[in-house]
Formats: C-alpha cells, sequence, structure tokens
C-alpha cells in the first residue's frame, strides 16, 4: 500500500471532527465537570459537592439500588429466554417460521416512546391486563401505584422490548455452528436436550457474553421507561434509576456538575460489569 | 515504447526490509519475468514499478525518466493482477472502459480503443456479460484487455495465470506470447512458476528473499547457473544436489568424494580458484545428465523406488542411502523398471559444483 | 424409520405449543395499541374486554393533533431521520475507506480510540454535549441540534471499514493504475460493491434516529420544534389528554417502521447482528 497520507485524512477527517467534537471532548469535559460545584454562578473546583455528596445522597443509594435489582432480575430472565427463543426459531422443523420470527422481533423497531405508552396504558389500574385477570378469577394488581409492582412492569417492558434483539444476535451466533456437529453428536447417540447442554451452550457462549454486556449497559443507561411508563421513577422513587436520577439532578435541578458525577459512576459501573463479564466468560474455557 | 531500470530499489515496511537493493535494466520491447517463490519479494517489486508501493530508497525509470513519485496512471504503465481485479459491477464494456470514461478521455476515442483490445483478444461477443458470467480464460481475457485499452508502455503481469487450470494455463501462456510478438511492447511478469518463466522470458530475474539471484536468458540460466539456488529453481524436474567433500586439490582439478553414493570420486576441471581440500561441497547433476554405467568419468550405484514411464522418458526416482532423493531421467529404459538397483555415470563437464554458501565454483 | 418419523412430529407438536402462546403474549400489546388507537375514549376504559378495533381512528388522531402538533412533529422526524440517515452513512463510510484502504500516522491511535470508547454509555457525553450545543452555540431548538451532534456514533465507521477491508484490494489498485482518483474509487467501485452493507446501516441509523428520544427531548424542548416521540411522550402522563388519540401516534410511529421491518428483514437483521459482534 502507498503512503498517501493526504487522501487517507481527507476521507477521515469530516467524520473526525464530529467524533471529537460530540464524543471524546465531551468525555473529558464531563470529567473536569464532576468536580466542579455547578450550583454557584461561578463554577469552582469543589469535588465535595460531587463526588462527596454521591458518598451521602440517599437518593443516589436509592437509585443505585433500583438498577442493580433490575438489572439482575432482568438480564438473566431476558438472555435465557432469548437464547431458547433463538434456538426453537432455529429449529428445522418450525412451520410459519416468519410469523413467529414477525412476532418476536418486531419489538426490536417500536421506539421506546409509543412503546411505554403502550405498556403504561395496558398496565393501567382500569387496564386491559388487569381486567384479564379478573376475568380469569385472580385479583387485579394495583400494577403502577405498588413499589413491587411497578418495578416487574419495567422488567416485564424491557424484557417484551429487548428479548427479540438478543434472540436475532444468538440466532446468527447459532447459525454459525456447523451443523456437522449436530450429525456427529446424533450418530454418537446424544439426545437433542443434551446436545443442547453440552454442544450449543458452550458454542454460544461468547455470544451470550456479549448480549449480556449490551445488556448491562443498556439497563445502566435505563430512563425512558421509569420517566415515562411509572410516571418519574414512580411511585414515589420505588423505580428511579440511575439514568432519571441523572437526568432529575442534570436537566431538572441543573446541577451540572453532580450529574456528571453520575454519569462518570453509571459509565464506571457499567464498564467494571462488562470486564468482569468478560472476565467470567474467558475464564471457564 | 519504453525501457525499465531499477537503481538499488529498497523497500522496507517499518522496519522489516522486504526488498534489499535490487538493480535491473529491462530493454525496450523485452519481455521479463521475476521468478521466485513466494514471499521472495517479486510482487513488492512488481508493485513498486507501478507505483502501487512506495520506494523506500533507490529510484525507478520508466522511459529515460524517474518516477518514484509519479502517480501510477502517469507511468505509462498497465497492470493485469493475479485476481483479474474487474470490477464485478461493471459489464465487460464498462471494465474495459472504465479508466479512459473516468479520465475524461474522448467517447469516441474510448469505442475505438475498447474494440479494438476486444478484437485482439476475441472478446467482442462477451462486452455486455458481467464477470461472474465468464470462464476464468474469458475473464483473464477482459483483465488484459482492460491493459490494452490503456495503450501503456510497459505491461505488468501479476501472476496471472496461477487461478487457471493447467490445461488453460498453457493456452493462455501461448497467448500472451503472441501478444508480446503483437504489440511488441515492453512486458515485466511475475510468476513462481518457472515453467512459464523458462518458456515466456527474453530474460529472467531469479529473486529469493528480497535479493536478485541471477539475471539471465532462460537457457543460460539453465546451463550456467550462478548459484544452488538458480540451479535448483530453473529447471524441472530440479537438479538433483549431491553431498561431497574435496579430497584432491591440484592444477585446476579437484576430486570430490561424494558422501552417500559408496564415496564415489570424481575429477572436476575447475577455470577459478581451488576449494581447499576437505572441504564441503555439493555436487549437481540435472536429471537428464546422468549417463550409463561405464560411459562417464565416475559411476555411482543407486537403489531405485519408483520408476515413472511417460512414454519418450522415463523417470527414475532413486535413493542413494543418505537420504538424497536422485531423479534421473533415461531414455529407452523400460526395462530398468523391474531393477532393485542400477548404475548411471557422471560425467564431470556436465555437473556443477556449489561450496558450502551454495556458490558456484566454476 | 416410522418410530423415528413420530418421534419428530411429536417433538414438533411440542416445539408449536410452546412457541404459539408466547407469540401471541408478543404480539398482543402491538395489537392492543392499534386496537386502542381505534376507540373512542369510554371504550379504552370500560368494564368490557375489547379485543377488536373500532372505527374510531382518525377522531382520535385529530385529538391528538390538538393536543400537541403531531404532523409537523412528524415531519420534522422524517426530514431529521433522513438528513441524519444520509450524513452518517457519508460520514462513516468515509472514515471506514480510509481506515481500510490506506496507511497513514496515527490511523492505529484513531482505532484504538474508536474502540476503545465504543461501549462508553451515552450518559457520559449527554451534559456537555448539552452545555455546548444548547449554551455555547446557542444551537437549541434547531434542526442542526437534532441531526449532528448524534453522528459521533462510531459503529458505523468500524462496520464499513470491516467491509472495505474484506474488499479484494487489487479491484483498488487496478483503478488506480489506470489514474482513476481515490475519491472516485471510493465513489464509483468502493460504495457500490458495499451496497448491501450501506442498506443495512441505513436502515439502522434511520431507526435510530426515528426512535430517538433523550436527546431531541433535552435539546429542543420548544413544542414547534419536538420531534414525534418527543411530542408524543409530552403528552404522557398528562390529564385530560385523549389516550386514544396517544395510541394513534404510537401506531403513526410504529406502523412504518414495521413495514420497513418485514419489508428489509434481512437487511434489519445484518445491520443488528454486524453491530453486535463488531
Amino acid at each position: 500500500m502507498r503512503l498517501r497520507t493526504r487522501t487517507a485524512y481527507a476521507f477521515l477527517t469530516p467524520y473526525l471532527l464530529v467524533f471529537l467534537t460530540f464524543w471524546i471532548w465531551p468525555i473529558a469535559n464531563s470529567f473536569w465537570l464532576s468536580f466542579l460545584n455547578t450550583r454557584s454562578a461561578n463554577w469552582t473546583f469543589n469535588p465535595r459537592m460531587t463526588w462527596g455528596r454521591l458518598l451521602v445522597d440517599p437518593a443516589f443509594a436509592n437509585a443505585l439500588w433500583n438498577t442493580l435489582l433490575i438489572l439482575v432480575i432482568q438480564v438473566p430472565v431476558m438472555i435465557a429466554l432469548a437464547t431458547v427463543l433463538a434456538v426453537l426459531l432455529n429449529s428445522p422443523i418450525l412451520k410459519a417460521r416468519g410469523l413467529f420470527r414477525f412476532a418476536f422481533f418486531a419489538p426490536v423497531v417500536v421506539g421506546e416512546v409509543a412503546y411505554a405508552a403502550m405498556f403504561r396504558l395496558l398496565f393501567n389500574e382500569f387496564g386491559i391486563i388487569n381486567k384479564l385477570l379478573v376475568a380469569t378469577g385472580l385479583a387485579s394488581i394495583p400494577w403502577l401505584s405498588d413499589p413491587n409492582a411497578a418495578m416487574a412492569v419495567i422488567i416485564i417492558a424491557l424484557t417484551w422490548r429487548w428479548a427479540g434483539y438478543n434472540a436475532i444476535i444468538i440466532l446468527a451466533g447459532l447459525q454459525s455452528i456447523p451443523e456437522d456437529v449436530y450429525e456427529a453428536a446424533t450418530l454418537d447417540g446424544v439426545s437433542k436436550v443434551r446436545q443442547f447442554f453440552y454442544i450449543t451452550l458452550p458454542l454460544l457462549k461468547p455470544v451470550i457474553v456479549l448480549c449480556v454486556v449490551i445488556s448491562v449497559i443498556g439497563t445502566m443507561q435505563l430512563f425512558s421507561e421509569p420517566f415515562l411508563i411509572t410516571n418519574r421513577g414512580g411511585p414515589g422513587q420505588a423505580t428511579e434509576t440511575l439514568g432519571l436520577f441523572l437526568y432529575r439532578q442534570g436537566f431538572g435541578a441543573f446541577n451540572f456538575g453532580y450529574a456528571s458525577a453520575i454519569a462518570y459512576t453509571i459509565t464506571a459501573l457499567a464498564v467494571a460489569i462488562s470486564l468482569l463479564n468478560l472476565w467470567l466468560g474467558k475464564e471457564r474455557e | 515504447m519504453a525501457a525499465v531500470s531499477l537503481n538499488n530499489v529498497v523497500k522496507k515496511f517499518g522496519t522489516m526490509s522486504v526488498v534489499h537493493g535490487a538493480s535491473l535494466e529491462v530493454a525496450d520491447g523485452e519481455f521479463v519475468v521475476f521468478v521466485g517463490p513466494s514471499g521472495c519479494g517479486k510482487s513488492t517489486l512488481l508493485r513498486m514499478i507501478a507505483g502501487l508501493e512506495d520506494i523506500s530508497a533507490g529510484e525507478i525509470v520508466i522511459g529515460g525518466r524517474v518516477v518514484n513519485d509519479v502517480e501510477p496512471a502517469e507511468r505509462g504503465i498497465a497492470m493485469v493482477f493475479q485476481s483479474y481485479a474487474l470490477y464485478p459491477h461493471m459489464t465487460v464494456e464498462q471494465n474495459l472502459s472504465f479508466g479512459l470514461r473516468m479520465n475524461g478521455n474522448d467517447k469516441a476515442d474510448t469505442q475505438r480503443r475498447v474494440s479494438r483490445a476486444a478484437d485482439i483478444l476475441r472478446i467482442s461477443e462477451l462486452m455486455h456479460r458481467r464477470p461472474r458470467q465468464l470462464s476464468g480464460g474469458q475473464r483473464q481475457r477482459v483483465a488484459i484487455g482492460r491493459a490494452i485499452v490503456r495503450n501503456p508502455q510497459v505491461f505488468l503481469f501479476d501472476e496471472p495465470l496461477s487461478n487457471l487450470d493447467a490445461e488453460l494455463r498453457v493456452q493462455m501462456r501461448v497467448e500472451i506470447a503472441r501478444l508480446h510478438k503483437e504489440l511488441g511492447v515492453t512486458m515485466i511478469y511475475v510468476t513462481h512458476d518457472q515453467t512459464e518463466a523458462m518458456t515466456l522470458a527474453d530474460k529472467i530475474v531469479v529473486l529469493r528473499a528480497g535479493n536478485i539471484e541471477q539475471i539471465g536468458r532462460p537457457l543460460d540460466l539453465y546451463d550456467d547457473p550462478n548459484n544452488q539456488f538458480v540451479a535448483g529453481f530453473v529447471g524441472s524436474p530440479r537438479m538433483n544436489f549431491m553431498a561431497g567433500t574435496v579430497v584432491e586439490n591440484s592444477s585446476s582439478v579437484v576430486t570430490v568424494k561424494l558422501a552417500n553414493q559408496g564415496g564415489a570420486l570424481l575429477r572436476k576441471p575447475l577455470g577459478g580458484p581451488l576449494p581447499a581440500i576437505g572441504a564441503a561441497v555439493v555436487l549437481g547433476v540435472r536429471p537428464e545428465h546422468f549417463g550409463l554405467a561405464g560411459r562417464g568419468d565416475s559411476d555411482i550405484t543407486v537403489k531405485v523406488d519408483v520408476a515413472e514411464h511417460l512414454g519418450s522418458t522415463s523417470y527414475v526416482y532413486a535413493n542413494a542411502g543418505g537420504g538424497e532423493e536422485l531423479v534421473i531421467e533415461r531414455e529407452e529404459s523400460r526395462h530398468e523398471a523391474s531393477l532393485d538397483r542400477m548404475t548411471v555415470s557422471l560425467r564431470a563437464t556436465h555437473t556443477y559444483l556449489f561450496d558450502s554458501a551454495g556458490l558456484r565454483l566454476r | 424409520m416410522r418410530s423415528k418419523s413420530s418421534a419428530e412430529r411429536r417433538r414438533g407438536i411440542a416445539l408449536h405449543a410452546a412457541l404459539f402462546p408466547l407469540a401471541l403474549i408478543w404480539l398482543f400489546p402491538l395489537w392492543m395499541m392499534f386496537v386502542f388507537s381505534t376507540l373512542p375514549e369510554n371504550g379504552i376504559f370500560s368494564r368490557d374486554i375489547i379485543l377488536t378495533p373500532s372505527d374510531q381512528f382518525v377522531e382520535n388522531f385529530n385529538l391528538l393533533e390538538s393536543d400537541t402538533g403531531f404532523i409537523r412533529a412528524t415531519t420534522i422526524s422524517i426530514l431529521v431521520a433522513a438528513a441524519y440517515t444520509f450524513l452518517s452513512v457519508a460520514l462513516t463510510s468515509m472514515a471506514g475507506w480510509s481506515l481500510a484502504c490506506y496507511r497513514f500516522a496515527g490511523k492505529g491511535v484513531v482505532l484504538a480510540t474508536i474502540l476503545g470508547t465504543l461501549t462508553l454509555p451515552y450518559f457520559v457525553v449527554v451534559i456537555p454535549q448539552f452545555i455546548m450545543v444548547a449554551r455555547d452555540f446557542g444551537l437549541h431548538n434547531t434542526l442542526f441540534a437534532l441531526i449532528v451532534p448524534p453522528l459521533f456514533n462510531s459503529l458505523g465507521v468500524l462496520f464499513m471499514r470491516q467491509t472495505f477491508s474484506m474488499m479484494p484490494h487489487e479491484l483498488f489498485d487496478a483503478a488506480r493504475v489506470e489514474g482513476v482518483k481515490e475519491w472516485r474509487i471510493f465513489l464509483f467501485i468502493g460504495l457500490p460493491l458495499a451496497r448491501p452493507a450501506v442498506a443495512a446501516l441505513s436502515i439502522i441509523l434511520f431507526l435510530h434516529s426515528w426512535n430517538n428520544y433523550l436527546w431531541p427531548l433535552l435539546i429542543n424542548s420548544k413544542p414547534a420544534m419536538m420531534t414525534a416521540p418527543v411530542a408524543l411522550g409530552s403528552l404522557i402522563g398528562l390529564t385530560k389528554v385523549s389516550w386514544g388519540g396517544i395510541m394513534t401516534g404510537a401506531v403513526m410511529l410504529t406502523a412504518p417502521m414495521l413495514v420497513l421491518f418485514v419489508a428489509l428483514q434481512r437487511h434489519f437483521v445484518a445491520g443488528i447482528s454486524a453491530g453486535a459482534v463488531k
């Protein structure tokens, strides 16, 4: 390859300008902001007002707890479901494959606002879900006014929205497993269920770890669902997540310094949990 | 028409040197073949002549002009690539005319040049097909056609036949030779196949590990190689090598004792300085230069492994004991197939002697 | 052989018995979104269980349009998504081309920076972005604010770089020898050959922009400059708002994407799995 430095830069520069201006510089700037007291007229260096406050703010602890709770319950359930869905959808004996794929993959294209509005209506006190519960002889549940039920709604909504997305990725992973591995196992008399646990799952592990990492990063940034479905993290602050807390500090109270410290906490947690996942994924190989 | 010369051309990727100072003259209208094993730097050298790679040091002159900093398109060259590099989304006609169209060439002239190239290569019926609808040989013709359209002073070929099957390869080889004769322009051709080199070239450049080992006409290289590498690379089946030691040297004659052929002795006259007694040497003998027993200067006896009979000739694969596999070409030797052992003779004038560094002792 | 095929049939029945109810549950919210958008207001909150559509879609949409200028908001959304998609494909494919086809000083640094920051959460930049665009540039409530800052997204760069580096580079060399300028090689050879990748990337980018919520919510809060999701979101939680109207908005946001998804499922799937597998 000949050195064509000038051409190379000409092609790269337009993107690079946007990348530096709206991504790299803000990443650095946000770190600096997280040390500033932005509540005074002149922003002054005062980490006690930001990082110091994080340590003692019960609202932050609550948001952190809620976020981790969602993460611990929702991500494993969704990934397990997505894996099963992918395997079932990949089955050669499946009829009406296109229809089934549409059912599970369609939520991928549905926007946050549209689906949040929908779930809010479905799980309304007088909504269709409660009507169906009552019709089948069960008690109606105050979905959006009970803290635990509200959390459940968030988890159900997230799972509906993202299970198909993960199934698409896992399905791509499945399709890269060579068929002859299964043929060999069948000749060896290994049952289909055992093939799943001893062949499919181990070979899928890198893809599943990837899905977990993507989901963890997404969950750490959870915002629209509690903002719209449970009405700004309600009831009370029962479903307030780190993302929502950041939004309220940054764009409700315009406390940019504190919000930046929250942003960096989210980032650090997301990176740490992803690295842990990657490490666990490697460990057993 | 143009001559090409390379003066001490060096190519480095980072700190790794790939071509270590190649110098070479290509006369106007000459057909020169760069040949060598993969990784010898022959393709890099060609791409440097094309202007697709930077020149780290030295200079390249095409048609009397130093082209080190000249863009590929301005060098008066055209190149045919190993993968043909046909644009898959264009028809044959569009492929042929693409470069001219992109450079704003006159439409009528473009049309004229394209149909001339199509005529020369007999691809006029294929003009509206896409590359994937063509056979390997047809793609090859289109790729050459694209080069012809440019009216280049120098044609560069980068292993153009390596993707074809054996039969087509022979056919296209003849085609390229015909083209050279017809167009009369300078051609530089890279291949790892010594048969292509021998059959096509006016001049062969043998490369190894970034160095030019020898430059010469095909038969000169065959008859008079400068070193063991060239001797082994040129010729098929390849030259046999037998290890030996010098046991006597006097008055322009050395006596070599072969290590694995029952200690056979061969006296060989040399023109140059003689190797010391006890020096390790290698004796090279081409398969066709083994004679009948007793008819040469020295006899050796070998164990026959396999004999291949091709009709007019036979190749005997023999084992000389110490691990050296020998290939012996015989005419009228069908009866020897059944033999377990056979004795052949060596003739000093039809052997080559190399020192332990592989350099020829003449 | 017979016993094996009957075992296969049993497996098939079990498979469909498991998937079918699950698929119904999954389709239920989308179906109800559509049903609600056609019901009169008292139908949504009536005591009866209504699972089939009625005929009030237009009336509901008129209610939505009077609650918030949804047609204008949708126009803005379409404009923004189209411009964003075009610009992003242009920028990222040029950058991907540069990183795939040339050697130059700083290439390693650029690649490492992109890869190293790829998975950082968006929240880490949202505050400085907001301060810069709204306060320093004073460009809030503009189309610029909606279109340009989100162009930083680097997945496209990696995707296009991957696409271009898998092409045989002799194609580009052949054009170079013919004197074709680099930008024409990119435009007439590289890009046409990358068409499937460009299609997948465009779809994902369009979807991303169309559904984008947080940034437009922050930066364009003036009702006249809201995107459709922001306008719709602004109604959620208000009293005295028509839920039927909100559902028509949800349907109008969702239906075009569903149609695209059905028509171009292959590209969607390629885009999502490529985006994830990097």
